[in-house]
């Protein structure tokens, strides 16, 4: 590569780091009329980049008649350059499943993808059990209208459970490419303490068609914390001859109180798709002093738009008050 | 149109003084062994302080030469409940055997409990290397789980091996009907099929027609062949108020050539409800195997097997 070495591109001397503008928090769901009455969180932000626009879908919350939270999906329009909102979806984009439904509690978070003429949704959909709180699978949902409403492809999930992924598939990013589909997902390793709490891991699955997948049935990105590690929301994005990973990961107890114990960004990188190096000292954004991502960064997601890097995140209490925005410094 | 003679009850779990073997005794299975013919079951030890039980495999041994005659019984646990948050909890519950080089495949249906609806189930494999006594599994999830169309309540496995497939023949939820005490699910007869055992496709479409409603629920679908074509005996019932008289089990049929299309005559099925005793209100989970040129089914009897299966000796198949 010789002069042309970008700053970002990992190397093996250790000196190189990617850095990220942090554009602050650019959605507050407290200043926006939501579906279904939706006020508080707006997690997991994922973007579609359409012609004029940039979408960007999140995970907002009801309360259901028992107290208990149902996580719906909406969108937000951003102008190209993620400086200004140009509109709030009125209607949830995917309706949470029937009962006995893998995703009757709730869908969250939604990852779409454009597929040709379509645009593909993965979704993570929620139900509750009675040992444990929950149960997770990934679903499928289908737009024919750029995104702005799905069609679930069946009832039940394209990816959940099988021999050595007993419990909490979720957390699903696809992508394409040559001419196979993707999925970087999470499952389930471990319910353990009381009141339970769970571990999971980032895992890897092919597939033809984006609807009858192949796992590759291993721990794709190494532990940083130890076994009881939990790995979030991997999302992958290619640039400068190298795919990026990002991610987030935290203790599995006390991650809800203890600053240290929180979520942060890790990253890993490939050359080949299949064998990853985390090194999460490049990811090259870290906490805030203060502020609104002083103790948590979470559900990271990224995206390329008119030659910008973008990195979408959510920050403290899981991003109950909202999600930011970083762009890459090239 | 078969002709079973009925042989009676040949166990009744109430006869065993076995902790965990307190009440029901239902979806009996054969494994023929050199001496002995041993059935697996489902049962349950007493409920616990919420009214909810718990379903563990089990087995009885009888003798190959006179099967009234029970010579065994299995005194520990084969297979013990799944971890935490697992799909098989909170039960084990039927259970298909098969016979794979040395050992035994066991598939059976896990049951999970869930907030809005009761229950949940998947199909997992559990392995035998001492002929059937104990089972170990190979993995904490299911080897047949959920997917777009089947979306819950993959239950009541069957596995056979045919031309050198395996088959497993089991039910698939459709929906859940708000009922009066609780949700109740309905499910289909389903097929997949397998090289190894393991991993498993999905035929996708329902098997039998459904003749009471169209929620009809059916369950155990026992597949054998003979001359020249595949039999299938299943149980079928209403989806609501099945424990009222006339809308439980029942023993239904149907026939098949290619093992994807089949024909439904539940009057060929040759088997009904006794007038009085053990299974005059409902039969169900029917099981058909040859044993030393004659041809068998244990089946289970009222309330789903509470008091136990029995035994009936096919007379006539013209």
């Amino acid at each position: 590569m010789g002069s042309g070495w970008p700053a970002w591109k990992p190397t093996r001397n250790g000196q190189m780091f990617m850095k990220w503008k942090k554009l602050g928090k650019i959605f507050d769901p407290t200043d926006h009329a939501l579906p279904n009455g939706c006020v508080e969180f707006a997690q997991s932000p994922q973007a579609l980049v359409c012609t004029d626009f940039i979408r960007v879908y999140f995970a907002t919350r009801q309360r259901d008649a028992i107290g208990k939270y149902v996580s719906h999906i909406a969108f937000v329009d951003f102008d190209r350059r993620l400086s200004r909102i140009l509109g709030v979806s009125k209607h949830a984009a995917i309706e949470v499943g029937g009962l006995g439904a893998f995703d009757e509690h709730g869908i969250f978070p939604m990852s779409p993808v454009r597929d040709g003429d379509r645009v593909l949704a993965y979704t993570t959909g929620w139900n509750r059990k009675v040992s444990v709180p929950v149960d997770s699978s990934i679903g499928l949902a289908i737009s024919t209208d750029d995104g702005r409403s799905f069609q679930k492809f069946g009832t039940g999930p394209v990816v959940t459970t099988s021999l050595h992924e007993p419990f909490l598939i979720a957390d699903a990013f696809v992508a394409l490419r040559g001419g196979t589909y993707h999925m970087w997902y999470i499952y389930g390793t471990a319910w353990a303490g009381d009141p339970p709490e769970r571990v999971y891991k980032i895992g890897h699955a092919t597939s033809a068609d984006g609807v009858a997948w192949e796992k590759e049935g291993r721990q794709l990105i190494a532990d940083r914390l130890g076994s009881s590690e939990c790995q979030a929301l991997p999302t992958v994005i290619h640039f400068d001859g190298c795919h990026h990973m990002f991610f987030c990961y935290r203790r599995q107890f006390g991650f809800r109180t203890d600053r240290e114990g929180a979520y942060r960004i890790g990253y890993a990188f490939s050359d080949d798709f299949a064998n990853w190096t985390r090194d999460d000292a490049r990811a090259g954004i870290d906490v805030s002093p203060d502020g609104w991502d002083s103790d948590m960064q979470c559900y990271p997601s990224t995206f390329e738009c008119d030659g910008n890097i973008y990195l979408l995140y959510n920050g403290n209490e899981f991003g109950r008050r909202g999600f930011g925005a970083a762009m890459l410094e090239r | 149109m078969f002709s079973w003679r009925k042989l009676g009850r040949v166990f009744d779990p109430r006869d065993v003084d076995i902790d965990w073997m307190k009440d029901f005794a239902q979806a009996p299975s054969a494994l023929v062994l050199d001496d002995r013919v041993r059935v697996y079951f489902a049962c349950r030890p007493a409920a616990d302080s919420n009214g909810q039980f718990v379903s563990y495999v089990a087995y009885v041994d009888f003798k190959r030469d006179n099967l009234l005659e029970r010579i065994n019984i299995s005194k520990q646990r084969i297979l013990p409940l799944g971890e935490r948050g697992a799909f098989d909890e909170f039960g084990t519950n039927p259970a298909s055997v098969i016979r794979n080089g040395a050992e035994v495949w066991m598939y059976y249906a896990g049951w999970t409990r869930c907030e809005s609806v009761p229950f949940n189930a998947a199909i997992g494999l559990a392995i035998s290397r001492d002929d059937g006594a104990t089972f170990g599994r190979i993995g904490n999830g299911p080897v047949l789980s959920y997917s777009f169309d089947e979306p819950f309540v993959i239950g009541s496995p069957r596995i056979r091996k045919f031309n050198g497939t395996m088959y497993l023949w089991y039910v698939a939820g459709k929906r859940w009907i708000r009922g009066d005490d609780r949700p109740e699910p309905v499910y289909k007869i389903r097929m997949a099929s397998s090289s190894d055992g393991i991993h498993w496709s999905k035929h996708g479409a329902d098997l039998i027609d459904s003749v009471l409603e169209e929620d009809e629920c059916q369950a155990s679908p026992d597949v054998f062949f003979s001359k020249g074509k595949y039999h299938m005996f299943f149980s079928y019932r209403h989806t609501l108020g099945f424990k009222d008289r006339g809308r439980g089990y029942q023993i239904g049929y149907a026939s098949s050539s290619d093992l994807r299309a089949w024909t439904r005559d539940d009057a060929k099925a040759g088997i009904a409800v006794s007038p009085d005793g053990w299974d005059s209100e409902t039969i169900s989970y029917p099981n058909v195997f040859d044993l030393d040129g004659s041809t068998y089914m244990y089946y289970q009897g009222n309330q789903v097997g509470k008091y136990g299966f029995g035994l009936a000796r096919l007379e006539a198949d013209s």
